[in-house]
Order: structure tokens, then C-alpha cells, then sequence
């Protein structure tokens, strides 16, 4: 197994423009190793939403390190695809706050109207359900991540208004690189706390 | 060099001098104290080790009070000893109530998800994981939940059988692969509650060395996949053995039951394969126990085969051999004992009068005299001094397949020590589907098609000496600039990739598919060599187990000191066969059918020969092709000694009696000679050793005693006359 940089062979589904962001991350380490992180989010956008097999390898090679050390890291964060998600990718943390909010109604209630399971996706391609660790935002939960946004103090009745919401928008579309997410509410506030109107930046670090 | 600082320490009482830096655990060895471990293994690295908590000690260091006196400091918890670096005045406690205590918790914590089914499992007997639980563990354990229930027999590769509930992520396979082969082929994926070992998307783990984690792991997780469920470790017996899968000369362990091989393992030789094993090596001795193998003598009856006794075999080879006389032929050898080649020497020269023995297979059969032209009489690199070579070369050899254990060595000195590894490879090894190339780790790497080996030869040559001719200037790359035009055309990128060449000891290797051709190649590095101020050695090393004592023994045309004039080489016995010059052949445990350079030679001139008979573990295609084929005692049946490329000699002992009707070939020899009137008095492969130690001066240190386990190498050849 070589780690030819330079061979073309290796040369597979990253853009120009991505190969040169690589580089550019690449040289802030003393390692090239170092940036395995968002070279994974390169991968992730470049190959479609998913890390697949091909892509690993891809960051393997570029990175000089075996693939499966990729692969390593690559399973250990859920927030690489290693499998084919739907167009909108909706998590619901399951973590302790927003399951003591009923996380699991809200689970439900998206899984009757989708008609797939948790960890599944709609024949058509559109949808993904799944459960995710905590999203960061107890204080708002459940929270509900699609794409590069998230909803706060989601119950089962806001589902349609969520599905609504996420329908046309490409910001729900789903991650493919790390970038800013956007804290959303879809009403005014509950249990006497004041909410922001309009959407808040927030650094997901 | 630097020099070893040493610190005092206190194991358990016992105050011992220890390299500064060395970890507890070793420390602990030298005063007899073994701290249970699983992970640690002094071979590997300490990147992601010290995972299993299970050599824990306590620990008090000396500090100074505020009047200048000295009082012991207890570390408030215990620490690993695997990855505690002996320090002056430590003191190390391994059995206190609450190391006790901590290793009794961590076998709780690593039983979890174990599934303790050492009825059914292969490492029951021989399991640390077992051993340490009955030493150190609590009776019952508080766990009462449910255990995962990972795959039990999933197939990781050709050889190696994965049951993954048995895991107890030491990583020490996975360390194996990153430290030693270098394929780093195996990972821990889904790090957390889920975490396993993996290869990368469960693609087959292609290592030539995943035998050896079957011997890392310190659980019943990495499983033999020929030996699983054959038997219970207290059922084996174990024979010192020397594997006879190439020239390297691994140590191993032959573990046999009722007349069965059953398994391979390493035996530890520092100097030659440490504590590993190939693949090959491992699982490619199963020959021994095949139910295809001889088990009697056989004779041509028109087109079959009539199995006869002994006497019979033997009175008629021995009078088709007397009616040759002189023109009877040998060819083979590589694969027979110094003992075995000794006596048929004999048998060949003293008893027919025959110099027509050629153990090569072609296609280039240079002298004796050609070779020491091109060669010099310098002895080859022993495995061990790669560690200090500053520079290695490969030149034509896909070194994982042909030398396994020199790759590793060779390795080990670029990764572990610094050596600039430089290949010069046929651009069609790059396609070579399998793992460890010599090019994951090269300092540069030089691909030629084939044919232009000799240009790269004189590029190299010109490289090596360039920095040293009055008219050029200092320097690897001004030598560079000016290389020779057989090199520019053809149109190779060369020179800047070629780090200096004359700042240490330089040891060149040139694979078999090089030198078998031609000396050219070695001739031209070998000039350039001499001109060098550093010391370089040329190796063409011999791959077969015993094609260096076959060198030795001169069981070549030219390799009498009486004879007068050189018998016939092996492409000249087979031509002389057919035009009726050479009357019988004798085919010594190589199957030259299948191995000759020229196959279609070797069949046409077995089918003309007037006669000739085989000596062969199985009915190989050269035997299929025989007058007489006679069964040989395979290594794991009788005694002897072979000589590996590095011109160690080396014993290997009986393990079992195979049960079936098989003979030594010195045996065989010395029998056939008596038929013929020449009495061999041979009782036992000591008797002929000390006859070779006698008559062969590469060989008059050697006794049948002092080879010792780790065998010795040959007196240097510079200090003997040439033959
Ligand atoms: S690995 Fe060791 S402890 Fe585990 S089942 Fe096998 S013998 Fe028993
Ligand atoms: S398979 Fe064996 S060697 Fe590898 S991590 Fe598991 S217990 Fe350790
Ligand atoms: S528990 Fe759901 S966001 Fe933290
Ligand atoms: S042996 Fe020390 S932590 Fe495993």
C-alpha cells in the first residue's frame, strides 16, 4: 500500500479548488495527518453527503496515512455519513435533557409521518431519521438538527410545521462541510422564557 | 555512541541497577518478578499501549525534605509498569493490598464482555487472559447483565480467524501492523462501547505477516484458521525446528501430536527473526503431515507406478547409477541438509567419479572463478547488521516475498534507525497485489522496465563513486547532473532522488531474478563498491533453505578441489540427457519441473533420459516423470543442520516419526554407495557433520555441539583461501 501523493491514480473526486483548500489546512500542522478532521468534511462534500469507501481512501492517500486509520476516525463522530442519508437529514437528540423533554414522542411522531424508522431513510431518497447525541442546546430541548440548522423546544405537534419549514430550504440540505449552524425557532417562546424571533448565529465549534 | 546511564531501584525489596529510562516491567524481570500484563509487549511501541491497566504497582519516588534529608514520597495511585521508565531511587511495590485489589477490578472490568468459553478455545491452556484471571481475578464476577455478542468467527484473512468477542483491544495486532509488517492494515473502529478491531471495510487483511498476530495476541481472539479446534495445547509436544520455507532461516517451534504437525510458531533468535514468522512459513509447512506425501519406495512399471520395498529401490538405483559411472548426473539439492548434500557429494564424486552436480536452476550458470571476479570473496550481510547500515539497496527483489524475514529487519532499520533505503524495482512490482512493499517505507524508489537493469547498475555505480572522481566536484546530485548516457536513454529519473551515498556502511541486496541472469549487475555495483571509502557489501543471496549450504558444499560443476576438469552444469546435464551423454539423473527434493528456467527443457529431457530417479516428500511433476521415486523424511523427522543466506548454520531436531516408510537422503547416499562398494560409515548427522567440519574449511569451527539454539555463522571468507 503506497502513499503516493502524487500518483494520479489517487488523484479521484476532489475538486481542484478542494485539493487546494486540503493543502491550505495541511499546512498549518507539522503533520499532514493533522487535518484528517476536515479533510473528512472535504470528502463529505465532495463525494455527495457520504464517506464512502472511495473517499476514505482518497483522504487516506492525500493525508499519506492507511486507510483504515481514516475509517477509525471517520466511525467514531456521527456526524460523518458513513452511509447514504436522505436529501434532509433530520437528527432528534436522544441525549439525557431532551429525552426528559420527551425527545421520544417527538421520534415518533416523525417516524409515523415519514413512515420509516429511526436510522432509516425514504425510498425516495428525500428523508433520514435518526437519533443524535447531545446537540449542544439543552437548555432549548429537544433539539432537532437538519442540516445547518437547528430547532429548539421541538414537540411531537410542531412535526408538520418542522417538515414545512425544511421543505424548500437548502440550508437543510444535508451537511456536507463544517460551516456556522443557525439556531431556529419555530414559535414563540415556552414555559415563560423569552425566545429570539428571528434566527441566532451560533459557533458549533 | 553514547553512553548507558544506570540508576538503582527497588523491586519488592530487591535493589538492581537498571538502564535509566528502562520500563518497571522490564526492571521487574531481572530480579524474577513477572507483573501481569496483557498489552505491553516489549516489541512494539508505546503509541496507544498501556491500555489493559492490568501491571499496575505502586510507586514511591525519594524527596528531599525542607532539612535535606531523604524520605520516599508514595504516588497517591498506582501506575502502569509498562509505561513507567525506571528512575534513580524508585521504589516499586508489586504486591500490596492495593495492587491486589486493582488487578483483581481490572479483570472484572476486561471479563465484562468476555465470553469465557475456554473449553472451546484454542488459547485455553496457554492464555494470559485465563492464567491471570486464575492468579490474580475474583471468583464471580458482579456483572450480571447481558454480554455484547460480536461475530464469533469472522474471516480476517487466508489464515487468520477473528472471534471478536474474545477482544480485549489491547491493540498489540494493531501495533503488530503499524510497528513491524508496516501494512497497518488493522484499527480500532467505533472507538467507545462499540469499539473492534477492523480492517479497513472488512477487506481481507493482506499482510504476509498476519500470522503473527495470532501469536500477539494475549486472548483467544486471533485464531489459526488450520489449526483451530485441532487439539489442546497440553495435548502438543514442541521441537526445535528451522523452517524450510526459504533461506532466511526462521527459528520455530514445531508443535506435533501422534505423528501430526499441527502448528508453526516463532522461537526467538535475535539475530535472525526476533520472535516473528511469514505466512509462509508459518502455514506453508503443512508438507509434513500432507496426507499426499510418499510413503514408499516406488519403481516404473511402463506407465504406472509399483510400490517395492526398500532393498529393492535401492539395488536397482544403485546399479543404473554404477552402469553411469561418470556420466551420471545430480541436480537439486537447495531444499537437502549440509548432512544430506555432504554424502551425496561423496556419493557422486569418490564413489561414481561424477563432478556433474549443479544445485542451480538456471538460467546463467557462471564459475566458480566468474564469481569470485565479480564478487570478491566477502561474506553476505547478516540479517542482524542491517540495524547498522546507513544505507540499504534493493535492487530486483520484491523482498517481502523472497527474503520475508530480511524485509523486516530491513524495516525495522529505515523506520526504527534511520536507514536510507533506496530500490531500484521493475515497474511491474508496483502492481503486485499484495502488502508490504519495500517502497511504503524507501527513501526513494527507481522503477526500470525490464532490460535496463544494466543501465541502472552503471547509474548507480556512477552515483556511488561520483562524489569521489578528481574531476567532479563533491556530492550525490553534482554526480547526478552527469550520468551516463546508457542511463539518459533509458529515460529513468534518477539522480536527485539518490541521497549521499558515502557516510556509512552500505549493504546492497539483488533479487534472484537479477543475479540468476547475469553477474553483470552485481559486477558493476561490486567495482563501483571498491572505489567507495565506506564499506559496501554485494549480497545475491540464495532463497531456497538450504541453497547457501548447497554454495558451501560445492555442489556445483566446479565445485571439487580434485577434480581436474568441471563436470557438466545443470542446463548441460538436461541437454546431455537427451543427446545420451548423461545416462542416469539423480533429482535431489526439488521439484525442477515446475522450477527450471526452462520447464520445457527439463521435460523433454526427462522423458528421453535413460534413467532417473527422484527423491521427494510427495509425487511432485518432476517425480511423476521418474524410473525410481524414493519417499524422503521430511524436517520434521529426522536431524541435521542447514546453512541459511546468511551462512548460519543452524540445527533442526526430530520432532516425530511420520509412520509412514521414509528416509533421510544421506541415508539413502550412503546406502546406494555401500551397494556400490564404498562403505560410509554414517550412524547419525553427527558423524557427518564432524566429517564436513573435517573436510570443509568454511566449516572447521563448527562442531555438532557449539551450534547452540541461534546455529553460528560460517567462518568470515576472507580469512580462508578461496576453494
Ligand atoms: S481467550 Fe482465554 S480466557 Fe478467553 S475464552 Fe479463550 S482461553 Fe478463555
Ligand atoms: S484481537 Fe487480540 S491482539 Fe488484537 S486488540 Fe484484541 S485482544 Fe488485542
Ligand atoms: S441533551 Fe439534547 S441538546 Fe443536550
Ligand atoms: S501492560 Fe501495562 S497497561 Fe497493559
Amino acid at each position: 500500500m503506497t502513499h503516493d501523493r502524487t500518483d494520479p491514480a489517487y488523484a479521484r473526486r476532489f475538486s481542484p479548488d478542494a485539493v487546494r483548500e486540503l493543502e491550505e489546512l495541511v499546512a498549518r500542522y507539522p503533520q499532514r495527518k493533522a487535518a484528517m478532521l476536515p479533510a473528512l468534511w472535504i470528502a463529505q462534500r465532495e463525494y455527495g453527503g457520504e464517506i464512502t469507501a472511495e473517499a476514505m481512501e482518497e483522504v487516506a492517500h492525500r493525508l499519506g496515512v492507511p486507510p483504515v486509520e481514516v475509517e477509525g476516525v471517520a466511525s467514531f463522530y456521527t456526524m460523518y455519513n458513513l452511509k447514504k442519508r436522505g436529501r434532509k437529514h433530520i437528527e432528534v437528540c436522544a441525549c439525557l435533557t431532551c429525552a426528559v423533554l420527551d425527545s421520544a414522542s417527538v421520534i415518533h411522531a416523525l417516524e409515523q409521518r415519514l413512515g420509516i424508522k429511526a436510522g432509516e431513510t425514504t425510498a425516495d431518497g428525500e428523508y433520514s431519521l435518526s437519533e443524535a447525541e447531545c446537540l449542544n442546546w439543552c437548555e432549548a430541548g429537544t433539539v432537532v438538527q437538519v442540516g445547518h440548522r437547528y430547532y429548539g423546544n421541538v414537540t411531537a405537534e410542531d412535526v408538520d410545521r418542522l417538515l414545512d419549514d425544511i421543505a424548500g430550504d437548502p440550508r437543510n440540505d444535508v451537511v456536507t462541510h463544517a460551516d456556522t449552524v443557525v439556531r431556529v425557532q419555530l414559535r414563540g417562546g415556552c414555559k415563560g422564557r423569552p425566545r429570539p424571533s428571528a434566527e441566532v448565529e451560533a459557533d458549533r465549534g | 555512541m553514547s553512553q548507558v546511564e544506570f540508576v538503582n531501584i527497588t523491586i519488592d525489596g530487591t535493589t538492581v541497577q537498571v538502564p535509566a529510562g528502562e520500563m518497571v516491567i522490564e526492571s521487574a524481570r531481572r530480579v524474577g518478578i513477572e507483573i501481569p500484563h496483557f498489552c505491553y509487549h516489549p516489541r512494539l511501541t508505546m503509541e496507544a499501549g498501556a491500555n489493559c491497566r492490568m501491571c499496575l504497582v505502586e510507586v514511591s519516588m525519594p524527596r528531599k525534605n525542607p532539612d535535606g534529608t531523604l524520605a520516599l514520597a508514595r504516588m497517591p495511585k498506582p501506575q502502569t509498569s509498562c509505561s513507567l521508565p525506571a528512575a534513580e531511587g524508585m521504589v516499586i511495590e508489586t504486591e500490596t493490598p492495593m495492587i491486589v485489589e486493582a488487578r483483581k477490578g481490572m479483570l472484572e472490568f476486561l471479563l465484562i464482555n468476555h465470553p469465557l468459553d475456554c473449553p472451546i478455545c484454542d488459547r485455553g491452556g496457554e492464555c494470559p487472559l485465563q492464567n491471570n484471571t486464575m492468579h490474580y481475578g475474583a471468583a464471580t464476577t458482579r456483572f450480571v447483565e447481558e454480554k455484547r455478542h460480536p461475530p464469533k468467527a469472522y474471516p480476517l484473512s487466508k489464515y487468520v480467524i477473528f472471534d471478536r468477542e474474545r477482544c480485549i483491544h489491547c491493540a498489540r495486532c494493531t501495533r503488530f501492523a503499524s510497528d513491524i509488517s508496516g501494512d497497518a492494515q488493522l484499527d480500532f473502529l467505533k472507538r467507545g462501547a462499540d469499539m473492534e478491531v477492523s480492517s479497513f471495510r472488512d477487506t481481507e487483511f493482506t499482510s504476509l505477516y498476519s500470522g503473527n498476530v495470532i501469536e500477539v495476541c494475549p486472548v483467544g481472539a486471533l485464531l489459526s484458521r488450520p489449526y483451530r479446534f485441532t487439539a489442546r495445547p497440553w495435548d502438543l509436544s514442541t521441537q526445535k525446528s528451522i523452517c524450510t520455507e526459504c533461506s532466511n532461516g526462521c527459528n520455530i517451534k514445531l508443535d506435533h501430536r501422534a505423528g501430526k504437525l499441527l502448528r508453526v510458531n516463532a522461537r526467538l533468535n535475535e539475530e535472525v527473526n526476533e520472535e516473528w514468522t511469514c505466512d509462509q512459513g508459518k502455514f506453508g509447512m503443512d508438507y509434513a503431515s500432507h496426507e499426499k506425501r510418499l510413503r514408499r519406495p516406488l519403481i516404473r512399471d511402463g506407465a504406472v507406478f509399483r510400490e517395492v520395498s526398500w532393498d529393492e529401490a535401492l539395488t536397482h538405483v544403485a546399479t543404473a547409477l554404477s552402469e553411469a559411472g561418470p556420466a551420471a548426473a545430480f541436480l537439486g539439492g537447495a531444499r537437502s541438509s549440509n548432512e544430506d548434500l555432504f554424502v551425496l557429494r561423496r556419493l557422486f564424486q569418490e564413489v561414481l567419479g561424477s563432478q556433474n552436480m549443479d544445485h542451480r536452476l538456471g538460467p546463467a550458470y557462471p564459475s566458480a572463478a566468474d564469481v569470485r571476479a565479480a564478487l570478491g570473496s566477502q561474506s553476505p550481510t547478516p540479517i542482524a547488521a542491517y540495524e547498522r547500515m546507513t544505507t540499504i539497496i534493493v535492487f530486483g527483489c520484491d523482498l517481502a516475498v523472497e527474503l520475508p524475514i530480511l524485509y523486516l529487519r530491513v524495516r525495522k532499520a529505515a523506520v526504527r534507525r534511520g536507514a536510507k533505503v533506496i530500490e531500484c524495482q521493475p515497474s511491474s512490482y508496483r502492481e503486485r497485489p499484495h502488502a508490504n512493499k519495500v517502497t511504503d517505507f524507501a527513501h526513494s524508489s527507481i522503477w526500470y522496465e525490464p532490460g535496463q537493469e544494466t543501465a541502472i547498475a552503471e547509474a548507480l555505480a556512477h552515483v556511488m563513486t561520483g562524489g569521489r572522481d578528481p574531476g567532479a566536484s563533491d556530492g550525490a546530485s553534482d554526480a547526478a547532473a552527469s550520468l551516463p548516457n546508457a542511463v539518459a536513454e533509458a529515460n529513468v529519473e534518477f539522480g536527485s532522488a539518490i541521497p549521499r551515498l558515502d557516510d556509512g556502511p552500505i549493504a546492497i541486496i539483488i533479487g534472484r531474478d537479477v543475479w540468476s541472469r547475469s553477474l553483470s549487475v552485481p559486477a558493476t555495483l561490486k567495482a563501483a563498491a571498491d572505489k567507495m571509502g565506506t564499506p559496501c557489501v554485494i549480497n545475491t543471496y540464495a532463497c531456497s533453505v538450504n541453497e547457501q549450504g548447497a554454495r558451501e558444499l560445492g555442489i556445483l560443476p566446479d565445485g571439487s578441489v580434485q577434480a581436474s576438469a568441471p563436470g557438466l552444469n545443470a542446463d548441460q546435464i538436461l541437454h546431455g540427457l537427451k543427446d545420451g551423454t548423461v545416462k542416469a539423473l539423480w533429482v535431489s527434493g526439488v521439484d525442477i519441473a515446475s522450477q527450471f528456467h526452462d520447464p520445457e527443457l527439463v521435460t523433454q529431457s526427462l522423458e528421453q533420459a535413460p534413467f532417473v530417479v527422484v527423491t521427494a516428500l510427495d509425487l511432485n511433476r518432476t517425480a511423476t516423470m521418474a524410473d525410481v521415486v524414493l519417499p524422503l523424511a521430511s524436517v520434521a523427522e529426522y536431524d541435521g543442520t542447514y546453512t541459511s543466506m546468511e551462512r548460519r548454520v543452524q540445527r533442526f531436531h526430530q520432532a516425530f516419526d511420520a509412520g509412514v516408510d521414509v528416509r533421510e537422503e544421506w541415508r539413502i547416499a550412503a546406502n546406494v554407495g555401500m551397494r556400490l562398494g564404498v562403505d560410509m560409515p554414517y550412524a547419525s548427522w553427527r558423524d557427518i557433520f564432524g566429517a564436513i567440519a573435517t573436510s570443509e574449511r568454511a566449516f572447521a569451527e563448527c562442531t555438532p555441539d557449539n551450534l547452540g539454539d541461534g546455529g553460528r555463522l560460517l567462518a568470515d571468507r576472507n580469512n580462508e583461501d578461496s576453494r
